[in-house]
């Protein structure tokens, strides 16, 4: 989650610097040649610390991850797991057929969607809303962000201590007579994950759309209003352009975390889990730490891997976030 | 970005593979002999589950034993603790992988057979057990869970936990009741007549979103039916007993009425907190460790316990080993890791914490039954006569690796039920693929075991 903020904020930062700057393709000759002479001397050298440590802590478990995906390796052979027996892709076939994996990946990519399509808008009504400069602006926005920075765990356990049948929201729909049932069990339990993931993540949203916002330069607000652009025209035609940007981020960034969610449905409903809500990281979970599968669950991850890694991979592709300095240039 | 994702993906997956936590033991030979250890600069850890309920006392009782330990060896102890079970198995996977870590953990009985299973614990010769004191301090039925037979034991009986109920002795006396029931369709008509719900009062308190109590339920009434759900390398949770244990379990809620409606969202600690306050007839699945809670509330004085009931659902006399199946046989194993380089200082400690006197100072403080035969004789207090008795009459769980499945299949029955249970009554085909689905996980995964 730190991470993935602290990326989202860098990111952001340079896409708004671009759209401040003029445009770097600009036919600007100086510059290019500049450029040229900085590439020839970079001390590449010095990324070898970082290098290293991304390979230890991202290449290595990765491959180990792999590998462990073709083993049978349960508890009768954890003990010696790198010579537990191989058997190449039945993990794999054993995941796509004889469990839940699909059902699961089902569940966990369609919360992820309901919930990122309706912390959008969400997030953009509270960032125009706090815009402009007003008493207690720095008190609202404070407010807003709450839920972004209560840990997740807080978040799941207050809810799930709300949801409780006969708790706090079951009086107080029923003394306006409506019996609402079960909420933390059940078909309605992949609602309650829905709208608690969107009371924790909407501010996500809020803050790069804030950051959008900010980006709208002065002048262009003032053009619009000499050219007599109401407000939903200006809304649609002068500041949504300068969104774009930040908001597929956010959907993109809050996408994978959602996806990637272990605590809240965790917390929330715990394990077994119900089956409406048997999300893809908690049946991982459950099949290595509680049936001892890890063979089986790494092949179920190495799949949810793929699955998020295409999308990704297609969007990095279309915005070319991985390279914003230099667009289209490869080195 | 990519970052994030990938370190979450290596999270998920490798925390078995990755020994992030190396801790312990300093590097000694072990002697060989029994006798008294020399562990003068050598500090032994201890892995143990934290106890919520009476964590200042157990802080002090850890600073009591390291001292005691210190003037019978000259080591230190140093004491970590796991907060939940879940807590507790990544550790020990961890371990298990890396080959180090603690020396000496505490398990609790029905998680053994899936430690034994991985092989990273000592399995005792007989010289070892005469170093923890002898096989023959400990009381004989709390040994039965200690390993496949009795030639291959790796758990040593640290405490007894035996299940039991504890009931109202004035709301049964009001109901014109005057024993507690010895069967369950005895329990669920004495429940039936305490049962009020215009007063808020409910025959029996027990939670059905607990994570363990509902499989023990089930596998009472099985076995009590003659059904011991294992039997060899079959799996017999589709058996007509089983479903049967779930009909009535369920039914207490649905046809009897005799448990509050709100009990389907509740774990054992807000039933004891319902019977605690005088609104329920029989607390079911509790220990003496409840006990310290509930002569602190408004019931003290009023409430005693007994053992559950041993005749199964539908049956008039517990069949096969029904009558000695009162309660799983329930408590704290402690192991030593094969890994240790340690273990005789290892065995030294439990030793120590096994002897008599540890074992009878540790129930008044904790609550729990000695495990030690002498110290559970010397028990003195009436309240705990019945909880003594239980846990003589305490079942082992089918010692297989594939406990953990098939327990885990017999709780998710109960989880995907509650939405029926929360409308009113669980339909029958429904129950019957559930069943069906739980045998077929279990079944696959005893066949892992036996293979």
């Amino acid at each position: 989650m730190s991470t993935d903020s602290l990326t989202a904020g860098k990111s952001t930062r340079r896409k708004t610097s671009r759209a401040a700057k003029p445009g770097p393709q600009s036919p600007d000759g100086t510059l290019r040649r500049r450029k040229g002479l900085s590439e020839r001397n970079r001390p590449l050298w010095m990324l070898i610390p970082g290098g290293l440590l991304m390979i230890v802590i991202i290449v290595v478990p990765l491959l180990l991850g792999i590998f462990m995906s073709g083993l049978d390796l349960d508890q009768y052979s954890l003990r010696q797991w790198v010579s537990a027996p191989f058997i190449g892709v039945q993990n794999f076939v054993e995941a796509l057929t004889a469990s839940p994996l699909l059902h699961a990946i089902w569940l966990s990519v369609s919360y992820s969607l309901l919930a990122m399509v309706v912390t959008i808008p969400l997030g953009i009504a509270g960032a125009v809303a706090t815009q402009n400069a007003f008493k207690g602006r720095a008190l609202i926005r404070s407010i807003f962000l709450i839920p972004y920075v209560l840990p997740s765990f807080v978040v799941a356990t207050v809810w799930r201590t709300m949801f409780q049948p006969g708790s706090v929201i079951d009086s107080m729909l029923h003394s306006v007579g409506i019996d609402a049932g079960l909420w933390l069990n059940g078909p309605q339990s992949y609602w309650t994950l829905i709208l608690v993931q969107i009371w924790a993540s909407w501010p996500f949203v809020y803050l790069l759309a804030l950051s959008g916002l900010q980006s709208v330069d002065h002048e262009v607000h003032e053009a619009s209003a000499l050219d007599g652009a109401l407000w939903w025209n200006k809304l649609r035609y002068v500041v949504f352009p300068y969104l774009k940007g930040p908001l597929s981020l956010a959907f993109l960034i809050g996408m994978l975390h959602h996806i990637n969610n272990f605590t809240l449905p965790f917390v929330l409903f715990g394990v077994p889990a119900p089956s409406d809500v048997e999300l893809l990281p908690i049946l991982t979970y459950v099949t290595s730490f509680q049936s001892f599968r890890f063979g089986l669950s790494a092949a179920m991850a190495f799949i949810s891997l793929i699955l998020i890694a295409i999308p990704l991979f297609i969007y990095l592709r279309a915005v070319k976030l991985d390279d914003a300095e230099t667009p289209g240039g490869k080195k | 970005m990519k970052f994030a994702s990938s370190a979450k993906f290596a999270a998920v997956v490798l925390t078995a593979a990755l020994a992030l936590t190396a801790c312990g033991g300093g590097s000694s030979s072990s002697g060989g002999s029994p006798g008294p250890v020399d562990g003068k600069g050598k500090k032994l850890s201890v892995l143990t589950g934290v106890n919520n309920q009476y964590s200042a006392q157990q802080k002090q009782w850890f600073t009591d034993i390291a001292a005691k330990f210190k003037a019978q060896t000259g080591a230190d102890i140093s004491f970590e603790t796991f907060a939940s079970a879940n807590d507790e198995l990544t550790r020990i996977q961890t371990s298990v992988v890396s080959g180090q870590g603690p020396d000496v953990y505490s398990l609790g009985t029905t998680f053994t057979p899936t430690a034994y299973a991985t092989k990273a614990f000592v399995t005792l010769s007989d010289d070892d057990w005469k170093k923890v004191g002898g096989k023959d301090r400990f009381n004989p039925a709390a040994l039965g869970i200690s390993g496949p037979d009795a030639q291959h034991q790796a758990g040593i009986p640290f405490v007894s936990r035996p299940f039991v109920m504890a009931y109202n002795k004035d709301l049964l006396k009001a109901a014109g009741i005057d024993k507690p029931a010895t069967s369950w369709d005895e329990l669920a008509a004495q429940a039936k007549k305490m049962t009020d719900p215009a007063t808020g009062t409910f025959g029996l308190a027990t939670g059905y979103k607990d994570n363990f109590d509902p499989w023990k339920f089930i596998w009472a009434m099985s076995v009590q039916a003659g059904n011991p759900l294992v039997d060899g390398k079959t799996l017999k949770l589709d058996d007509p007993t089983v479903k049967k244990a779930y009909e009535t379990y369920f039914g207490w809620l649905t046809k009897d009425k005799i448990v509050d409606p709100a009990s389907i969202g509740w774990s054992n600690s807000n039933a004891v907190a319902a019977f605690a306050s005088g609104k329920a007839g029989y607390l079911m699945m509790t220990t003496s460790s409840s006990l310290p809670t509930l002569d602190k509330s408004a019931v003290a004085g009023k409430y005693a316990y007994t053992a559950m009931p041993t005749t199964a659902p539908g049956q008039t006399s517990p069949q096969g080993d029904g009558a000695n199946a009162a309660s799983i046989l329930s408590g704290d194993n402690v192991v030593v890791a094969d890994y240790s380089k340690q273990k005789d200082l290892a065995f030294a400690y439990i030793n120590l914490i096994t002897s008599k006197d540890e074992q009878l100072n540790f129930q008044k403080i904790f609550g729990d039954l000695p495990a030690n035969a002498e110290a559970l004789k010397a028990l003195d207090n009436p309240a705990l006569k019945p909880v003594a008795d239980t846990a003589a009459k305490s079942k082992a769980t089918p010692f297989t690796g594939a406990w953990g499945d098939i327990q885990l299949a017999l709780l998710n029955v109960v989880v995907q039920s509650i939405p029926d249970l929360s409308k009113g009554s669980v339909d029958d085909s429904a129950l019957q693929a559930r069943l069906k689905d739980a045998q077929s996980k279990g079944q696959a995964s005893l066949d892992r075991a036996s293979k």
